[in-house]
């Protein structure tokens, strides 16, 4: 109970929240991950791109220079009346040169700087059998630096060079021999070469020493730039990882030609291209879900909950008494339904309503009819006397009221008169008040004076009064051949008498208490004489107390004014201008409580 | 019609202020009907009512015969309208006013 609730709006867009946020951080981690991998393999294949270029410069390099010695050799023996081993090793050593081998058409070796190799097939070595090319069409051949086929541990680069006589010519030589020819060219091709932007291209040759480098670090062992290359450890061609120059790089090697060719590239470079690629598609991904979280937000937004508050809108009138408030939502079929549920329940409700109200307005009209038909209500009551002149009206603000008058003869000479207020108005105030009249008037009737039926039926009617209802009254009896009035006030506004100079004053008595108030009340007797002509009229505070749409009371003042105006009509009159001015004062405003008056002229018995 | 209560031990002061008619005078009612337990003086301030009915009356009859058991029920500052209420039905020889 002491949970606070939320709105439907607010926890859908916590929970929103939530799982955008979840699927955005699983996007990117994703992403971040992906992304790493791709990277990787970005740089490896830069690495080995970069690499491979360099390969085929060195190759073609070093190609080039043995090429074009070949050449310059064949040209000398095409023009040496013999070749001879003799001239072979001339030729060595004025081209600077390892070894000369010329080959007959048969491919066997007929002279040659090494005595050894003579009479050698060179069919005969996988390596050597590559120059067969030679004899069968091939002007020129070139191997790569080599293990070479009679002795695995001489590692050799040859190239060889048909001859017109016939056969070609092998020339082959170390690779410190072609490096002294072609580093500076290596030099150039890799001192300016990137890999990426930070990365780049070192060379060593077998001793570890290096040959170029773009930091200038030439003839230094590798070590100067941290990098140290366990060759059991990392094969050729596959990358690692190591500090050089300071950095953190994606590394990789591969022999060539004799010479080892290191690329290197920093791996903040590689992260680089991550970083960005995941940075852009973060901003991406936040516009995104962004405008995915609003769209959905709005939706819910416009299409429930603010539907919701229609429905509610419409709902709280009702409660508020406005049946005929109709629930139009008409958005979605849900809506729809809704609406049509509400409305047909609405005008269930406004059925049995009616229903209940038609029976409750026939039975008060019948309690109505009884209450007034209880009362005096032919006027005038005794048309062939002369003597005295009564009139009385009720107007009740209910169907029902708490107010009455009643007048009657006890005996011959005396009329019983009387005008009485119940507390409270409505039904409960209608019960009490035919009991009160029943009783004050049996009582009356008895004989008694007026005081005593008063303190008699306070006794009668404080028995199983649990309700605490009380009455006031103000009773007359009045001596028809004098004009004597003996009264008793009951807790009673006092009546008002007219004289002889038509003015009216209020007949002012000590009042006793209510009747069913309090038990044990014993009430006093007063005495009026009325002369002829004389008025007394009695009435209840609704005459009084009568307001306006100003909130104004009517109050004594007027009262007394319509009065004196009047004062030599009949009682008829007198009661119908009364209750004529109390309207016109009233205007359009509600009558709040019941207003009665009862009129009484004394004509005495010269009249009779 | 506002009811502001203040106990002080067994005393019970209500202060009524605005109209005690038909329309307020059960919310009195009930008011009274649960807080009178105990309670052996029941003090009504009357300085700030406009108007008493008929209705109100009731309540302050049943509060009297209630207070009647078990102490004393004082009505005061009550003003010119309400004292001739009070005079023109008898309450006045009923009530304790102060």
């Amino acid at each position: 109970m002491n949970k606070k609730k939320q709105n439907i709006s607010a926890a859908f867009r916590r929970w929103l929240l939530v799982l955008v946020v979840i699927a955005f951080l699983a996007t990117t981690a994703f992403l971040w991950v992906s992304q790493t991998k791709i990277s990787q393999n970005n740089a490896v294949s830069l690495l080995k791109l970069n690499i491979s270029d360099v390969r085929e410069d060195i190759i073609d390099a070093s190609d080039e220079n043995l090429l074009k010695l070949t050449h310059q050799i064949a040209d000398d023996l095409n023009n040496a009346p013999a070749i001879t081993s003799d001239l072979l090793k001339e030729l060595t050593a004025k081209y600077d040169v390892t070894e000369i081998n010329h080959i007959n058409a048969d491919g066997i070796i007929v002279a040659s700087t090494y005595p050894d190799f003579l009479n050698y097939d060179m069919r005969s070595g996988e390596q050597s059998a590559e120059f067969a090319v030679l004899l069968s069409g091939e002007t020129e051949y070139i191997q790569s630096y080599q293990p070479v086929s009679y002795d695995a541990s001489i590692y050799r680069k040859y190239g060889g060079v048909t001859l017109e006589g016939g056969g070609f010519v092998q020339v082959g030589y170390g690779a410190q021999r072609f490096q002294k020819d072609i580093d500076e060219f290596v030099v150039g091709v890799t001192r300016n070469r990137h890999v990426g932007e930070g990365g780049s291209i070192i060379i060593v040759d077998e001793n570890w020493n290096i040959v170029s480098d773009r930091y200038g670090n030439e003839g230094k062992n590798l070590d100067v730039t941290g990098l140290w290359i366990d060759t059991a450890e990392t094969a050729e061609n596959q990358a690692f990882v190591a500090e050089v120059y300071g950095k953190t790089c994606y590394c990789m090697h591969q022999v060539t030609e004799g010479y080892r060719i290191v690329a290197v590239m920093p791996r903040s470079e590689a992260a680089l291209s991550r970083n960005v690629s995941v940075g852009v598609t973060t901003i991406m991904q936040i516009i995104v879900f962004a405008a995915l979280f609003i769209l959905i937000f709005v939706l819910v937004k416009k299409l429930v909950v603010d539907n919701i508050y229609k429905v509610n809108d419409s709902l709280s009138s009702i409660t508020q008494g406005n049946l005929d408030t109709v629930v139009d939502v008409r958005s979605h079929t849900e809506f729809d339904a809704l609406s049509d549920d509400i409305n047909s329940t609405v005008n269930t409700l406004k059925k049995y309503i009616s229903e209940a109200e038609a029976r409750i307005d026939a039975e008060l009209a019948f309690a109505k009819a009884i209450q007034h038909s209880a009362l005096p209500s032919v006027f005038p009551p005794y048309p062939n006397r002369k003597d005295f002149d009564i009139s009385a009206t009720m107007h009740t603000a209910k169907e029902v009221g708490g107010d009455f008058y009643d007048f009657y003869f006890v005996d011959d000479d005396t009329l019983a008169f009387l005008v009485a207020d119940v507390s409270g108005k409505g039904i409960p105030a209608a019960m009490f008040m035919m009991t009160s009249k029943a009783l004050l008037k049996s009582y009356a009737e008895s004989g008694m004076s007026v005081e005593e039926v008063f303190t008699v039926a306070n006794e009668k009617l404080c028995e199983g009064n649990d309700a605490g209802m009380f009455v006031t009254a103000w009773m007359g009896l009045l001596n028809t051949k004098t004009g004597l009035i003996t009264f008793a006030n009951a807790g009673h506004n006092p009546p008002l008498v007219k004289h002889a100079d038509s003015s009216f004053t209020y007949l002012k008595s000590k009042p006793g208490f209510v009747l069913a108030g309090m038990e044990g009340i014993r009430y006093r007797k007063n005495e009026y004489q009325l002369n002829k002509g004389d008025v007394i009229y009695l009435y209840t505070d609704g005459v009084t107390e009568a307001t306006n749409e100003n909130n104004e009371l009517y109050g004594e003042s007027r009262l007394l004014d319509v009065l004196c105006a009047n004062a030599g009509c009949d009682t008829q009159t007198i009661c119908d201008a009364v209750k004529a001015d109390v309207d016109l004062f009233v205007g359009e405003a509600p009558q709040f409580d019941d207003i009665t008056m009862l009129c009484l002229r004394f004509n005495g018995e010269d009249d009779k | 019609m506002n009811i502001n209560k203040t106990v002080n031990a067994t005393e019970l002061t209500v202060a009524l202020e605005g109209r005690l008619d038909t329309a307020t005078a059960p919310a009195l009612e009930a008011e009274l009907n649960q807080s009178l337990a105990g309670i052996t003086k029941l003090v009504l301030d009357f300085s700030a009512l406009e108007y008493l009915s008929s209705a109100g009356l009731r309540v302050l009859l049943s509060a009297q015969k209630a207070m009647n058991k078990q102490g004393e029920m004082i009505v005061k500052n009550v003003n010119e309208t309400i004292s001739e209420i009070f005079e023109v039905t008898g309450f006045c020889d009923v009530l304790t006013i102060e």
